[in-house]
């Protein structure tokens, strides 16, 4: 059996790792438009923070190929897949054939429609590679604005500011991390950002990204100006956009592989094409509390998909049941957080039970349904985290237990008495 | 392989389980020791109601925790069946991601300067865990897991009133 994984990340290590286990004999091949081994796009803020070097950002020991019979076909980007006559070709025209294809090919920065996002020193952070040319532009840097106050532009801009830049947060919404957290939960994350010297506006789209004029130029200098909705003008040698993330599809558009924004696939991980499957960032899957689909773009998930969809190619049956799509852990400075399902009610049917205390940097919110708790936020104390989040996936009535939850009493024990 | 198998009836809620942990986490493997090093222990002993329950990391098959882990430092060994994010080249940042994936409750942040996270290791180089071993109630046993083990364990994670 040839296996063919593209996509040397999350998802596809998890496959290679898992196919390896039930197929002994089977071929394995990754390929991936990245030249070097697996990493954790997770850890390139602690790079760019200084905190870790490119060893560090490995997610397998450096032998991990070899040592899993694992062919790599590194730094050739895939650029098609021929369903019909089962290869993949690469960019430089050579082919790769399989029997059970895995996609796993993750997502991109995608940059807005916004004008002069295309000059040097506006980037996105994605990849080593992003990270790496950051770092550079960092030596004559003094000044960074990151677009977009979500995951990764927190997660950017904290990193920066480890580095001893000024960076400053513009976010369209009125309130940081808005995917993620409500108001309150935000406040206090930014305020802890905040005294720390990270400066935030809020409720402020970016109208253009003007380069250095004539004049600065003269003078060797390379910033730009950051232009706000109401006219205002910020100064930056680093503008990092984070304002979202696309699926990458390229290489299967037009082909009989069924697309959606990402990749769609059945409860079996495979596409509407038999032997062709789709896992992590790229595909698009059920979420378990809301019931739409579409991509998760968290790691947890990715690695969780990947074993599943290598379960299924080596023709172990394994049914995808179903994971909640929005899970984010954040600790930027001292105040860890943890928010996942629906955080922000869109309607009054829900319950929300909240606890707020914000002077000692605590927040705690449940959201419910019928007395199945959809969603929740835990702003400095994070313990049991997993312990709710497990009632959430089996969507357990939670009745007995909601108010010793939001008051942080709950723990598995309650769970072994009720049936011991 | 061998497991620790809670009798939540033989027990008393008396903490040796806890300290024990602490101490043979500590470097002076001492339980004063290790409350002056500030280990703390990695089975936590609960009060559900009046009733103790030890809360302990149970080295799932496929462990939510590892696929959680975005360093790679979380792993289960193949041989020992242990699930730990110690001693392997990838190592723990305390992104807690591992704290949001386990249904059991198990793993702690390490207290402390350096971000950690923290669970049970199966005390490795030991033929007894210490908890086990400390524990004077028999409550906690460390033995061949069985198919109705395994069993009762899952009903544990799935089942609520
Ligand atoms: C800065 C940052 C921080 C993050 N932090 C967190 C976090 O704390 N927690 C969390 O849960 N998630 C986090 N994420 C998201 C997480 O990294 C992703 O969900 C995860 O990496 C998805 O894994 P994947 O395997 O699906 O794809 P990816 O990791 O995106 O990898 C896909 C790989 O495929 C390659 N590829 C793409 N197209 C082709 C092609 N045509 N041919 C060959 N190769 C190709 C790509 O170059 C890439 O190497 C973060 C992401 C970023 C960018």
């Amino acid at each position: 059996m040839r296996y063919v994984i593209i996509g040397n990340s999350a998802a596809g290590i998890k496959a290679a790792e898992t196919l390896r286990k039930l197929d002994r004999g089977g071929l394995i091949t990754i390929i991936s438009d990245e030249p070097g081994p697996a990493y954790s796009r997770c850890l390139l803020p602690a790079f760019l923070a200084g905190m870790r070097n490119e060893d560090e950002l490995r997610i397998r020991p450096e032998n991990f190929y070899q040592r899993n019979l694992v062919d790599t076909v590194f730094g050739k980007k895939a650029v098609k897949v021929e369903t019909g006559r089962k290869q993949v070709v690469l960019a430089d025209d050579s082919r790769v054939e399989y029997d059970k294809l895995l996609i796993a090919t993750g997502s991109s920065t995608a940059f807005p429609p916004v004008e002069g996002l295309a000059g040097p020193g506006v980037l996105g952070l994605r990849n080593l590679a992003d990270a790496r040319e950051i770092l550079e532009y960092r030596r004559k840097a003094r000044r960074v604005v990151v677009i977009g106050a979500g995951f990764i532009g927190m997660e950017a801009a904290y990193a920066l500011y480890r580095r001893g830049l000024e960076v400053t947060v513009v976010e369209k919404m009125p309130h940081i991390l808005p995917l993620q957290l409500d108001r309150p939960a935000a406040e206090i994350i930014q305020r802890d950002m905040q005294a720390e010297g990270v400066r935030f506006i809020l409720g402020a789209g970016v109208r253009e990204v003007a380069g250095p004029s004539l004049w600065t130029r003269l003078f060797g200098k390379t910033g730009r100006g950051v232009i706000l909705d109401n006219g205002d003008r910020l100064k930056a040698e680093i503008v990092i956009v984070a304002t979202g993330i696309k699926p990458n599809v390229d290489l299967v558009r037009d082909t009989e592989i069924k697309l959606n924004w990402g990749i769609v696939v059945d409860q079996y991980m495979q596409t509407a094409v038999p032997d062709v499957y789709a896992a992590g960032d790229v595909a698009e899957t059920e979420d378990i509390i809301t019931g739409i689909v579409c991509v998760s773009p968290i790691w947890p998930n990715a690695v969780t998909q990947g074993a599943i969809a290598a379960c299924n190619m080596a023709g172990r049956p394994r049914l995808y049941t179903g994971l909640i799509g929005m899970q984010n852990a954040v600790e930027f400075r001292d105040v860890p957080a943890i928010a996942m399902g629906i955080t922000q009610p869109p309607d009054g049917s829900y319950e929300v039970l909240a606890l707020h205390r914000p002077e000692r940097n605590l927040y705690r919110k449940l959201v419910l349904k019928d007395d199945v708790i959809v969603g929740m936020i835990l702003v400095g104390d994070i313990g049991q985290a997993g312990v709710i989040a497990a009632l959430m996936r089996k969507k357990a009535n939670a009745r007995k237990f909601k108010e010793r939850i939001l008051k942080g009493e709950f723990h598995h024990g309650y769970l072994q008495r009720a049936v011991s | 392989m061998k497991e620790i198998m809670v009798h939540l009836d033989r027990c008393n809620g008396c903490l040796t389980c806890s300290l024990a942990c602490a101490a043979a986490h500590s470097s002076s493997g001492t339980i004063v020791g290790a409350m002056l090093e500030g280990i703390p222990g990695r089975i936590f002993v609960q009060a559900a109601g009046s009733r103790p329950v030890p809360i302990l990391c149970r080295h799932c098959e496929d462990a939510p925790c590892v696929d959680a882990c975005m360093t790679g430092a979380m792993q289960k060994d193949p041989g020992t069946g242990l699930v730990s994010n110690e001693g392997r080249e990838q190592t723990c940042v305390g992104c807690w991601m591992c704290i949001m994936a386990c249904p059991y409750g198990a793993i702690i942040q390490k207290p402390g300067e350096k971000k950690l996270a923290l669970k049970c290791d199966g005390c490795p180089g030991r033929e007894i865990p210490a908890c086990v071993a400390a524990c004077p109630n028999n409550a906690l046993v460390y033995e061949e897991a069985d198919a109705f083990s395994e069993e009762r364990r899952r009903k544990a994670a799935s089942t609520l009133v």
